[in-house]
């Protein structure tokens, strides 16, 4: 029975990762409307600039992290200084000026890094290891599930018990009825973009310790924020953990039990299974009309 | 001259170059190339558009174009049909899955919608990744002939014989897709998936059959989708399941379209006549490495200067059009 | 007027949605001048013509290349594009064909089929190339290579390997690589070398990964050797572990990975990170690389990959040729040179040769007469010995099995060409 429970725990850290590639998404996507198509490509340059601190000023990882999650918030204010100038109709041009964007920041990349792939490595340990019941878990994997959960955890008691987070939760819901009730939605924008940029910060260093950098790389990253983001609902970001959990299970289980070039299908029924079951999968939180 | 006599002067002179301009330059088979896939990517965005048009946002088109392109080759190769009743067979196939959407998504709307037809996308190409023995799986199907020349009965097209005649037939393939594209925006059914676009609720007071109007939306689209990725398996000669069933082939129709104008008749078609061959033409040969690049930030900036597609510019300003 | 319009005209007064962006209408930019910026487009796409036309024609001899220069594939789609280059260059400093200097133009084909067919297009019509070069993967390779045939040019591929495509025996098309070279060193290696009892085999799901692993496993099993894991996964994979897990469940010794560069770099990572116990780990593709080695460090220690020449691994007889052009190549761009570089090294030499060979015999440079020379050449460059066979495959193409040995790469296999001794089996670092 033991590599079922490797499995799951796999596809828990697997899912977790999924998760913080998803949480900012998902925050400036609630408050804003904004369909980033170049989250992914931020992503990576949070995992650029960590490599570049790594490489050439051999920075410890732990601040590697605080820089990252500084400086994203910059870039992530920069772009909604352009997404501010949009003229209407807003959610569908922000989908096609930022795949523009992402076109350009792309390039960027290939300027500046070359066309190589980039591995961020750490000192590999393992921290957990039971050979009894063949369990064992990485030091990655125990920093990706540690790390998305106290990001989850940290934006979950930000939302729920600060006052500032009731009033960036009361937008999402309901931008109109926010205003009325004396928020400034324009503060909860840049708050949204700010956290999303501190989330994005912590999420590209990870990706450089755990996978690979590569110009072209930011596709698969935004596709799996907005998967998520969707699945979860918008704005609801504990069952934005959930459903990565799921997902990253659900990978695991038929990568072993079928095989893995089966793991796309079980994904998009999972997910099939997940949008067509949800009861309220109306027209509430419409991206297009 | 009024702005509007201005606009359908230019408008119909452009269509005159598109159709006489390959006479004129003898050699320029390089055009005739590019200008040829414009038009064929010119018609995959107005087929992605039928199914915009009514409000669903799709992402996985790419189902229809890959479930297209391999029903016509493999009907051609296992049952040896003919390549055209093969290629519309496919379009066929294609309108099927698209048919199944309609019934397992009746109730999705908006960003739900979207994710589900991502989703859906996977499913096919999985499978004819996994099937082996039918699909030939990941090696993917290579020598597939050109199209052969088309019988109509009064004329025969030649249609793969030369670079003329086939931008011709895509041509004729555009137009074909334009007229339809212009029913759904002009004609009675057009304007009952408008009313659905825009307020589902009052549509049906009205007495519109949302469920229909959209469903026949949605088949015509993945129909035309499915005819498109059988012509493009004859267009490049071999077909792998990575490049059918791609994300790609819902993004570029999706970026064409908002580019061109998507309530526009020719909307589309002017995203995808300028953008392509811009890319294509242009920007390649001057720059090799930083095309994209520019290429990116042209979209940025239309989209600032044209916020409803470039299209807006070709008819009047007012609101009611 | 459809009475349905005039109701809906009634209902729908505004056409627009009601705001929901950032900013309620507030446009940035508002631009009359737009009118002009349709017929300035097609005005702009009109003199790029004429232009290029106008260049086309000259006294120089005029070479095309297309290669994925952006996109997924572009760390070799650059490699294989500074190899050509490299080669031209080396040409036109000896003073060009016939006194006659070369003038490359390079494409990008954005790892896109349809792309890489009007790039070709455009070099053969308005360019007016006379030979075609690069080209990474069977993807794009074949549209190329069909394109090329319809105008009677030679088209040198540098990196492709599906058997189907010389199969369809276009008298244009040649290539430098081909899967036999790949396979058959590779299995007898591991037949006669290391003598596994069992391996497992992973692979992507591209043709050339496919190809590749379906042949190799029919080949070990008729040596006896078992293949205990045969999958395939989606390139760019995020996660190995469970693939890993079931290599170590099934106790396999050998690992082979028909993955790609970016693969393999996880692939090694989560492997030595999750410690699993094998043997040994071999890919053709990917590992014989400085950057491998220089991204994963010591974890690359031990590692089997394979490649066709590599700076210090040339084929023998080669040695000063191969001195000399990493000499240059190094002069030029930087870095040093790699397996895949001298692919797109050994193409354009091949395609240069053939030209000189027309020029030679007084010929006008059509594309029947380059490519009946491509078919007699036999040319001795560092990557081996070069001859085509009657549909372009090459006849000597063999790689050599390397193994990271002190984060140097050693030739272990074949015999006659090794400068190391085989590590086997694999040491397992960060353990002890």
């Amino acid at each position: 029975m033991g590599i079922w429970q490797q499995a799951i725990l796999s596809g828990l850290s697997l899912g977790s990762f999924y998760t913080l590639l998803g949480l900012g998404f998902s925050l400036i996507f609630g408050v804003t409307r904004a369909f980033n198509l170049a989250h992914g490509d931020f992503i990576l340059l949070a995992g650029y600039l960590a490599f570049a601190l790594w490489h050439f000023w051999h920075l410890p990882f732990s601040w590697i992290l605080i820089l990252c999650m500084v400086s994203l918030p910059v870039a992530m204010l920069a772009l909604r200084e352009l997404l501010h100038r949009l003229p209407e109709p807003f959610e569908l041009n922000s989908l096609v000026v930022t795949f523009g964007l992402a076109i350009v920041l792309q390039n960027l990349f290939l300027g500046l890094f070359s066309a190589d792939y980039r591995l961020l490595l750490l000192p590999t340990t393992v921290v957990l290891d039971l050979p009894a019941c063949s369990l064992m878990m990485t030091a990655n994997q125990a920093m990706l599930l540690l790390g998305s959960l106290a990001a989850t955890a940290a934006v979950y008691l930000f939302l729920y018990r600060t006052f500032a987070g009731k009033a960036l939760r009361a937008t999402i819901q309901n931008r109109e009825g926010a205003a009325l009730a004396g928020i400034r939605v324009d503060q909860m924008q840049l708050l949204a973009f700010g956290l999303g940029g501190v989330l994005i910060g912590l999420a590209g260093p990870l990706m450089a310790v755990n996978m690979y950098l590569h110009p072209a790389g930011g596709l698969e990253p935004t596709l799996i924020a907005i998967i998520l983001t969707i699945a979860a609902g918008v704005g609801r970001t504990g069952s934005l953990l959930w459903v990565g959990w799921l997902l990253g299970a659900a990978e695991s289980l038929t990568a072993l039990a079928v095989g893995s070039s089966w793991r796309e299908l079980v994904s998009a029924l999972v997910l099939l299974l997940i949008l067509v079951g949800r009861p309220q999968a109306g027209a509430k939180h419409d991206i297009a009309s | 001259m009024e702005p509007d006599t201005v606009r359908k002067v230019f408008s119909w002179l452009a269509a005159l170059l598109l159709i006489v301009g390959p006479l004129l330059f003898p050699e320029a088979e390089v055009y005739l190339l590019v200008f040829g896939l414009a038009c064929f990517y010119a018609a995959l965005a107005m087929a992605w558009n039928i199914l915009a048009l009514s409000g669903l946002l799709s992402l996985g088109h790419g189902a229809f174009f890959g479930l297209g392109a391999y029903a016509a080759v493999l009907l051609q190769q296992k049952l040896l049909m003919p390549v055209y009743p093969a290629v519309v067979a496919g379009g066929m196939v294609g309108a099927l899955y698209g048919l199944l959407w309609g019934l397992v998504f009746k109730k999705l709307r908006g960003a739900y919608f979207a994710l589900a037809t991502l989703a859906s996308l996977e499913i096919p190409r999985v499978i004819v990744d996994n099937w082996e023995s039918l699909t030939s799986g990941s090696m993917g199907i290579v020598g597939i002939g050109r199209l052969p020349a088309l019988d109509l009965g009064i004329l025969t097209l030649p249609v793969g014989a030369g670079l003329r005649s086939q931008y011709y037939f895509l041509f004729g393939w555009m137009a074909f897709v334009t007229v339809l594209h212009r029913q759904a925006l002009r004609s009675r059914w057009g304007w009952a998936l408008r009313a659905i676009r825009e307020n589902e609720v009052a549509a049906e007071v009205l007495g519109v059959n949302i469920y229909g109007c959209r469903l026949a939306a949605l088949g015509l689209s993945a129909f035309l989708t499915g005819v498109c990725g059988g012509l493009y398996a004859h267009l490049m000669g071999l077909i792998e399941p990575a490049m059918v069933f791609s994300l790609q082939l819902a993004a570029f129709p999706l970026i064409l379209s908002f580019f061109g104008g998507r309530f526009a008749v020719f909307g589309p078609l002017i995203g995808a006549l300028l953008l392509y061959p811009l890319d294509q033409l242009v920007l390649q040969p001057l720059l090799p490495q930083g095309h994209a690049a520019v290429y990116g930030l042209v979209i940025i900036l239309t989209i600032f200067f044209f916020p409803q597609g470039l299209a807006t510019w070709f008819r009047p300003q007012s609101k009611t059009s | 007027m459809h009475p349905l319009r005039e109701l809906i005209i009634r209902i729908f007064p505004t056409y627009k949605r009601e705001g929901a962006g950032l900013a309620h209408g507030r446009r940035f930019f508002s631009l009359p001048s737009a009118f002009f910026s349709v017929p300035l487009f097609l005005a702009l796409i009109l003199v790029c013509v004429w232009t290029g036309l106008a260049f086309a024609a000259g006294e120089a001899i005029r070479l095309g290349e297309v290669n994925p220069l952006t996109g997924n594939l572009a760390l070799h789609g650059l490699e294989i594009h500074q190899g050509i280059e490299a080669a031209v260059a080396e040409a036109n400093a000896q003073g060009g064909i016939g006194g006659r200097p070369l003038v490359l133009l390079s494409r990008d084909d954005q790892s896109r089929p349809d792309v890489a067919l009007n790039q070709t297009q455009d070099l053969l019509y308005r360019e007016k190339v006379v030979g075609l070069l690069g080209g990474y993967v069977d993807s794009l390779v074949g549209p190329i290579s069909s394109l090329a045939a319809r105008q009677q040019t030679p088209y040198v591929a540098a990196a492709s390997l599906q058997q189907s495509l010389t199969a369809q025996k276009n008298p244009f098309f040649f290539r430098v690589s081909s899967m036999a070279g790949i396979v058959q060193p590779l299995s007898r290696f591991l037949s006669d070398v290391v003598k596994p009892q069992t391996v497992a085999i992973l692979y992507t799901a591209t043709p050339g990964s496919t190809e590749f692993a379906a042949s190799v496993r029919d080949l070990l099993i008729q040596q006896g050797i078992r293949v205990l894991v045969f999958e395939k996964f989606r390139p760019g994979t995020p996660d190995f572990s469970m693939l890993l897990l079931k290599v170590r469940e099934a106790k396999a010794e050998v690992l082979i990975s028909g993955g790609f560069f970016p693969d393999n770099l996880l692939l090694v990572r989560q492997l030595r990170e999750q410690q699993v116990p094998l043997q040994a780990f071999v890919a053709p593709w990917g590992v014989a690389y400085e950057k491998f080695l220089r991204e994963l460090r010591q974890n690359s220690e031990g590692l089997l990959g394979m490649c066709a020449w590599n700076p210090g691994i040339t084929y023998p007889g080669t040695e000063a040729a191969s001195e000399a052009f990493v000499q240059a190549f190094q002069a030029r761009y930087g870095h040093l040179p790699n397996s895949t570089t001298m692919h797109g090294y050994a193409a354009a030499k091949a395609m240069l040769a053939a030209i000189s060979a027309v020029v030679e015999q007084g010929q006008p440079l059509s594309g029947p007469a380059i490519a009946q020379e491509l078919r007699r050449i036999d040319l001795l460059l560092p990557m081996g010995r070069l001859r085509f066979s009657e549909y372009g495959d090459p006849l000597e193409y063999q790689q050599v099995i390397v193994q990271i040995q002190n984060g140097v790469l050693q030739v272990v296999y074949p015999p006659e060409q090794a400068t190391g001794r085989l590590i086997y089996p694999l040491p397992h670092s960060g353990q002890e």
